[in-house]
This record gives structure tokens, C-alpha cells and sequence, in this order.
């Protein structure tokens, strides 16, 4: 079983944290919260002279990313909260990343500066103008070293094409567009175009009153640019090909599993409510969260999920207090480890859990202040479901329903995690022999 | 429309149902089935009807509520036949069918402590199954007819809420009524996502046209809050309306502007009956 290991970094933010994206290679990590803001932390390169430094991450760039807006013919708030973000892969100096709030998608470019120019002819360093009288021979300008200075542009503002609120944002691995999804709809965007999108899909009745579904999630393939998948509230996940129809309101592949019987309550359909879908690194399966359980799907099998695993299952009898405190609407992430072997999703009193799928082992760790210093290893916890209690084990009735981890986010080559827990921002990685 | 009524209180039902709900049938029920269901019922109801939020409420949430209440009644219409259903509105707090008169709020204190009081037993006949299908349907009514113009949107009886209504037979029911009405009030919890844009005939006015001859100056703001307030550009601005209109789901605020108007301009008239007095 993957990190167990030593404990990093642990950074508070001011306010609770919504999202964690690392990017590409993993140099860096971006994490949004419910302020606007977003920090993205970079690790440090490992040098010879500390190595017990390896691989630390430190604050790299801190930037307001959206701000509160008013609508005002709704009159109503909207949130800066950052809902996702998303990178673009690298293609030169420059870092990208996409960063939506409810409504707006924004790209922002985050660049170094590290050198500037001197010896102007016509105005000195300070950048006042000379007196050309002064001036008495011509030079040529020199890049001289200055303090690294990060620094945060927005480049383009995708806004006013969302009705409801988007959950979701993808770029395609064309890296010429991406998609952004909201409660009703999906838009593929082109990313240097801001004043127009493509609708693609569209599941808005004719008739409010006949709604019953809506889009909770959605992904593009890793690497074939016409195929992405989005998820429902009702359990089901369509996959969608571009190359169809404009409009991809007719999926290709549709995927289901058929309810239990036996598990049926009044609470079924919310728990089985989509929180999250991610294809696999490999693009052959993807993986989709619910309330209870994290599920692996063959993307060639629609019938039924491949892998289904249980998260907390100990909740199916609280569904009514889970309920009642709105808990039963919180919506888990899950994500994959870089070679697909591991999946890792939260849950309650800051406990998050991790499968692997090969040996079939879970481990279910905390992130919390308490529990974890510096270098420590991280100790495997459990949950009592009922009769003893053992020493280390905690109760159901005690766990808190407060502390949830619902957005967490795994090295794409190595065995680095960074879990949220509220406010905080715990980075773990496998321990080093 | 202007008259601001008493805001239910919902903070003391909220309470007496988070007593009685709490740990309520967590582990295998100790309560019988029909007491589960109407206690799960009465939640639902309480978390569609709760309007204290400034920011949109989760279109999610409330279709996940709305499709539990909606199987609950199923179940409860399978069961029971059709006069057998449980007092889960006052009778007469539910014909939203356009053109009939609603109801006014004051019926809708007593819907939190008739839920509460009444459980379902086959007896019960004091509501038929047709007015709790209207009062769902009502409360799923479509956001395409609906302008929600105040904050508390998705509001049973909120009598703050000062919502407009077209119905579908575009008849303003709000004439000479300034109760704030419960048929516009306690329209869709979906009412509040999304600006009018199914009546058509709007979006062939022109802007223009609309606002040449209003004189807005003299209406304090402060009392008619948005009703007035004309959409507030937005940027980028698109490269134009005729780009945007081509996409007919990238709703632009400049098209539902229109239709805001069109609903303002009654409202205008009304108002200026009022201040004048007639």
C-alpha cells in the first residue's frame, strides 16, 4: 500500500480549501478555495546540499482568481468560490491553468520573472527620463539577474455561458479546447476564443417541472479528443463521441448498474447521485464516486462497474441524520494514482481511504493536525461499526461529520498526495528507505 | 406584489423536527414504515421550502429533493387510493392551475404544523390525492415561466418573495393583487435558475422600443429593489446579438433582458396606479 509515509507540508489557507490540481509533471500544485483564491505551491528541486528538503512544496504564487459577483437580475450572489481547476499542459516558460468559479471559466498565466533589462538610453534605471543633453553615447541594454518575482495574468475570461452552475471544466487532449459543465448543459470551448462556445450537450426539459436529472460531473478522454463522459444524479454515466452529431444529446455508450433491491430506502437515489468521474491515466477505464462507494468501470462493459468499493458503508444506516444535517448531499472526489493501480477518495472525520486494486487491500488514514508531525508515518485507522470497541478504533456515533475530505489529488508519477481537510492542505508522500 | 408580509418562521418547526427526526430511524427502524416515510415527507418539504440564501441554491439538491418527495407521493397514491392521502397541505392552498386565484400566504403558517401534526393514516381524508399532485406540481413549476425577481427564490408561502408570474396562458394574475401571491411564490424551486425565455413573442421586441418612453427616476429603489433594475452589461460583450442568438442555450443576458423588461413594464403600470393613487 502506497504513502503511509512521511508528512511534508501542511499549509493553512484562510478560508476552505475547494480544489487541488497537481499539473502535468507534478512540479507544481494549485489549490483553490471558497475566497477566490488560488496558491500554487512548487517543489523544491532536490539538491545535494539538503537532501532532507527533497521534494518539499512551498507557496509559489498566490493570486485572487475570481472575485463575488452580484446578478442582478436574479439578485442573488454569486460566489467567487473556485470550483475546479485544471492545468494546461506546458509549452513554453509559462504555467497555464484554468480556474472556474460558477459561472465564469478564466485562463491564467503564471510566469516567472527573474531577469530585467538595463542601461536604457533614454531613461535610467529608476525609469526616470533622462536629459538628452546628458546623453553622450549609445548603449545597448543588458538582462541583469533580479529577484525571482511570480506573476499572475489572466489571459482570457470565458463568461455568460452558463445559466446554472458549472460543476465541472476539462481540457481536451487536443489542447485546443476544453469543456465546462454545468448543472443543465455542457459548452466545449476553444481556448483563445472568450466570446462564443459550442453547446454539446443540452439536457434542460422543455418542461422545468419535468426535470429529474441533472449533470454532476464531466471528463474528456485522456487521449482520444472526440470522447467524454458525464455523470448524472441518478447513477448513470453517459459516455458522448463529438464526431456523432453537434449536439451530443445521444450518447454512445450508457452506464448503469442496476439497483439492489434490497438496498432500496428512500435515500437511494441520492446516494447514488455521481459525485465525481475520472478516466484512468491508460483512458481503458474510469472510475466514478457516490455516496457510499467508489466504482471502477470498464469503459467496453456498460452493464455493470468492474470494481466497486466500499468507502464508509457503515453510513447506510445514518442515511436519515446524513440527511437531515445535508451531509447526504456532499460531494466526494476520487482520484487515481499515476499508474492506475491505487484509488484514493475522503470521507468524514478527516479520514481518507485508498484501494488497491491488484492486491484488493484499503487503508484508511486521517489528516489532521493532531496525528501528524513532520516526518511522522501515518497510521492506519479504523472505524467500529458495532459491539467492542477496540483501542484505536473510533466509533461511528463519534466521527465528525464536519470535518470532511472531499477534494484530494495524487502525483501523476510519483507517491505524493495532497488531501484537503477544510482549511488545510496536508501533502503526504511514501515514505523513502 | 408590494406589500411585505410576515416571514414564516421556520426556525421553530426546524427545531421540533430536528428533535424529533434526529437519530430518528437510523438503525432498522423502530418506527413503523409510514411514520419513516412521512418523517422523511416532512424533511423534504422543509428543505425545499427553506429560502434563507442570498446565493442561488443548488440546482442538484433540489431536484434530488423534488425526486424524493415525488416518489414518496407515488407511493403514498399507490397505497392509499385517491382520498386516503395524509393532511400534507390545506386544501385550499392548492389550485395553481393558471387563471385560478391562490392562495394567500396565511394559509401556509399552518403548513408546517399540519405536516407535523398529522400522520398518515388511511382515514385522513382532508386532502386528495389531486392537491397533493398540484401542490408538487407546483413547487416544480417551470422556471420558463417564472420570473424570479426578488432574493428568497423556491419559497412555499415565503410571503418576502415577490415573484412574477407569467402562466401559460400569459395572463398577469397579479392585477390589482398586492398580496404577495403563493402560485408565483412557491413556483419552482427551478423558478429561481433560470430567466424567462420560452414566451417567444418577447424576443422580437426590440430594446429599444421598450424603454424609449419610461421614465424610472422617480421610483425609489430602495422599495422596488429589482424590479427596475435594467440588466447590467456584462463583459466581454459578445460580438452580437445575431452570434448569440445562434446558440440558442448560451443564454445572454441582453435577449432575457427583454423579457425582464416586458415583466417590468406591468409592473410599472401597477406601481404607478398605486403612487398615483387610483
Amino acid at each position: 500500500i502506497p504513502p503511509e509515509g512521511i508528512h511534508l507540508l501542511q499549509q493553512q489557507h484562510t478560508d476552505i480549501i475547494s480544489t487541488v490540481e497537481f499539473n502535468h509533471t507534478g512540479e507544481l500544485l494549485a489549490t483553490g478555495d471558497k475566497g477566490g483564491r488560488v496558491v500554487i505551491f512548487q517543489r523544491e528541486q532536490e539538491s545535494k546540499n539538503q537532501p532532507h528538503r527533497r521534494g518539499e512544496y512551498n507557496v509559489y504564487s498566490t493570486f485572487q482568481s475570481h472575485e463575488p459577483e452580484f446578478d442582478y437580475l436574479k439578485s442573488l450572489e454569486i460566489e467567487e468560490k473556485i470550483n475546479k481547476i485544471r492545468w494546461l499542459p506546458q509549452q513554453n516558460a509559462a504555467y497555464f491553468l484554468l480556474s472556474t468559479n460558477d459561472k465564469t471559466v478564466k485562463l491564467w498565466k503564471v510566469s516567472e520573472r527573474g531577469r530585467r533589462p538595463e542601461g536604457y538610453n533614454l531613461k535610467d534605471d529608476d525609469g526616470r527620463i533622462r536629459d538628452p543633453s546628458t546623453i553622450t553615447m549609445l548603449r545597448v541594454p543588458v538582462l541583469q539577474p533580479m529577484d525571482l518575482m511570480v506573476e499572475a495574468t489572466p489571459r482570457r475570461v470565458f463568461s455568460n455561458a452558463h445559466t446554472y452552475h458549472i460543476n465541472s471544466i476539462s481540457v481536451n487532449s487536443d489542447y485546443e479546447t476544453y469543456m465546462s459543465a454545468d448543472d443543465l448543459r455542457i459548452n466545449l470551448w476553444n481556448l483563445e476564443i472568450t466570446n462564443r462556445s459550442f453547446n454539446i450537450v443540452d439536457i434542460k426539459p422543455a418542461n422545468m417541472e419535468e426535470l429529474t436529472e441533472v449533470i454532476t460531473a464531466a471528463e474528456f478522454h485522456p487521449n482520444q479528443c472526440n470522447t467524454f463522459v458525464y455523470s448524472s444524479s441518478k447513477g448513470t454515466i453517459r459516455l458522448c463521441d463529438m464526431r456523432a452529431a453537434a449536439l451530443c444529446d445521444k450518447h454512445s455508450k450508457f452506464f448503469e448498474e442496476p439497483e439492489d433491491p434490497s438496498n432500496r430506502s428512500f435515500f437511494s437515489e441520492i446516494i447514488s447521485s455521481i459525485s465525481d468521474v475520472k478516466f484512468s491515466h491508460s483512458g481503458r477505464y474510469m472510475m466514478t464516486r457516490d455516496y457510499l462507494t467508489v466504482k471502477v468501470w470498464d469503459l467496453n462493459m456498460e452493464s455493470r462497474p468492474l470494481e466497486t468499493y466500499q468507502v464508509h458503508d457503515y453510513l447506510r444506516s445514518k442515511l436519515c441524520s446524513l440527511y437531515e444535517n445535508d451531509c447526504i448531499f456532499d460531494k466526494f472526489e476520487c482520484v487515481w494514482n499515476g499508474s492506475d493501480s491505487v484509488i484514493m477518495t475522503g470521507s468524514y472525520n478527516n479520514f481518507f481511504r485508498m484501494f488497491d486494486r491488484n492486491t484488493k487491500r484499503d487503508v484508511t488514514l486521517e489528516a489532521s493536525r493532531e496525528n501528524s508531525k513532520p516526518r511522522a508515518i501515518l497510521k492506519p485507522r479504523k472505524v467500529c461499526v458495532g459491539g467492542k470497541r477496540r483501542k484505536d478504533e473510533i466509533s461511528v456515533d463519534s466521527l465528525d461529520f464536519s470535518k470532511k475530505i472531499l477534494h484530494s489529488a495524487w502525483h501523476p508519477s510519483e507517491n505524493i498526495i495532497a488531501v484537503a481537510a477544510t482549511n488545510n492542505l496536508y501533502i503526504f508522500q511514501d515514505k523513502v528507505n | 406584489m408590494l406589500s411585505r408580509g410576515v416571514k414564516r418562521k421556520l426556525e421553530d418547526d426546524e427545531e421540533i423536527m430536528a428533535a424529533e427526526t434526529s437519530g430518528a430511524f437510523d438503525s432498522s427502524s423502530s418506527l413503523p414504515y409510514p411514520q419513516q416515510r412521512q418523517l422523511v415527507l416532512n424533511m423534504c418539504l422543509s428543505k425545499l421550502q427553506s429560502c434563507h440564501m442570498k446565493v442561488e441554491p443548488s440546482l442538484h439538491r433540489s431536484v434530488l429533493l423534488a425526486n424524493t418527495l415525488r416518489q414518496i407521493q407515488e407511493e403514498m397514491r399507490q397505497e392509499g387510493g385517491e382520498s386516503t392521502l395524509a393532511a400534507i397541505y390545506d386544501g385550499s392552498s392548492c389550485t395553481y392551475n393558471g387563471g385560478n386565484p391562490p392562495a394567500t400566504p396565511a394559509h401556509n403558517p399552518e403548513l408546517h404544523s399540519l405536516l407535523l401534526e398529522s400522520p398518515v393514516y388511511p382515514n385522513n381524508s382532508s386532502v386528495t390525492d389531486n392537491t397533493m399532485s398540484s401542490s408538487v406540481s407546483a413547487i416544480l413549476r417551470e422556471a420558463g415561466f417564472v420570473e424570479d425577481v426578488n432574493p428568497a427564490p423556491a419559497c412555499l408561502g415565503c410571503s418576502d418573495s415577490e415573484e412574477l408570474c407569467f402562466s401559460s396562458s400569459p395572463s398577469y394574475e397579479n392585477d390589482g393583487d398586492e398580496q404577495p401571491v403563493d402560485s408565483r411564490s412557491s413556483d419552482s424551486l427551478f423558478g429561481s435558475f433560470e430567466i424567462s425565455n420560452s414566451t417567444s413573442y418577447l424576443t422580437d421586441l426590440a430594446l429599444d422600443d421598450i424603454f424609449e418612453d419610461i421614465d424610472t427616476s422617480m421610483y425609489d429603489s430602495s422599495d422596488f429593489s429589482t424590479v427596475m433594475s435594467f440588466p447590467v452589461p456584462r463583459s466581454p460583450v459578445s460580438s452580437s446579438e445575431d452570434t448569440m442568438k445562434s446558440f440558442p442555450t448560451c443564454i445572454s443576458p441582453s435577449s432575457n433582458g427583454i423579457q425582464i423588461c416586458i415583466t417590468d413594464l406591468n409592473d410599472l403600470d401597477h406601481i404607478m396606479e398605486i403612487l398615483v393613487g387610483s
